[in-house]
């Protein structure tokens, strides 16, 4: 990583469980469910909203372990570095603050990752069914992501 | 553009006047959930190196103003609501090619749960142009063969009656 990217992230290391690197030139930090807001609070008022933006939201569903995985794609500019701030929720009840009062963009994101996966975003008044999924599969309640969907 | 009614007497056979859209055809392409791969060769096929406009071929603006529908791609749920909406915003006469193994049956993605399978499923299609892609000689080919079907009458123009 560089070493500007890393100077920016020095506070992550109060939130950060485990700091793992997933792949060459991307590093992963994992957070408790409850710090995801924290930390982007954090980083809007250390290095302001122009510093980064949140490229996307990867749900992956494991159904083994009881959770799910909420992996934020965070592009850090200007030297267009990608980290990834990694965290579980629990399966049965997957529920994280949103951040869509605070970041705008992550609408989508959020939205896609609450109708193909189930994942409540506390605070977003704008989640809904049916419109990523088709309508006959959202009645039914089926988070098609899910591995047990039978979908 | 004006559809002239013919009735042959005594058979209730009703036959309409195809002269205008046989000389100039326009074309409307939609997407229904293709992998891009069928779009880049329809939109070759419309390039000056094969040269649809020597057939009268033209892209048009609005589905409004378009004679032939080209359908790429596996149609989804989702798809499938957007594309019955534009074949039933298409004025009368029309005519439907499906471009691809998608197209014509889901291809791939026909098993899949957010796809219906081919274009035939929501609307009627004249021409099946299978390939993953076809060559855009292949998709020419297909319209060419539209045309010829229309000017001898045999393919029917699904206008209400």
């Amino acid at each position: 990583m560089v070493i500007s990217v890393s100077s920016k992230l020095d506070f992550f290391s109060k939130y950060a469980v485990k700091t793992e690197i997933i792949k060459p030139k991307r590093i992963a930090f994992t957070v408790k469910s409850e710090d995801v807001r924290h930390i982007f609070e954090e980083l809007i008022k250390q290095h302001g909203h122009g510093a980064f933006y949140v490229s996307t939201i990867a749900g992956t569903d494991l159904p083994g372990e009881n959770k799910i995985r909420l992996d934020y794609y965070v592009v850090l500019l200007p030297e267009e570095e990608t980290i990834v701030i990694r965290t579980y929720l629990d399966r049965s009840n997957p529920l994280v603050d949103s951040l869509v009062d605070i970041i705008p963009g992550v609408l989508s994101g959020e939205c896609e990752t609450h109708d193909l996966l189930g994942v409540f975003f506390k605070g977003n008044p704008f989640l809904k069914r049916g419109f990523f999924v088709a309508l006959d599969v959202a009645e039914k309640g089926i988070y098609p992501l899910r591995k047990d969907s039978g979908v | 553009m004006l559809s002239r009614l013919k009735r042959g007497i005594g058979t209730g056979e009703v036959r309409r006047d195809y002269k205008v859209i046989r000389y100039s055809p326009w074309l409307l392409h939609f997407n229904t959930g293709a992998c891009n791969g069928c779009d880049i060769e329809v939109l070759a096929a419309i390039t000056p190196l094969y040269d649809p406009e020597r057939f009268g071929v033209k892209l048009s603006p609005s589905i409004r103003h378009s004679d032939i529908l080209v359908i790429t791609g596996a149609v989804t749920k989702k798809a499938g609501e957007r594309l019955r909406r534009l074949y039933n915003q298409m004025p009368c006469p029309k005519f439907t090619v499906a471009v691809g193994a998608c197209a014509c049956n889901g291809g791939v993605f026909s098993k899949s749960y957010n796809v219906l399978g081919g274009a035939d499923r929501v609307i009627p299609v004249d021409i099946y142009v299978p390939g993953c892609p076809p060559r855009p000689e292949a998709i020419l080919d297909g319209i060419v063969k539209l045309l010829k079907l229309m000017s001898e009458g045999s393919v029917g123009d699904k206008c209400e009656q």
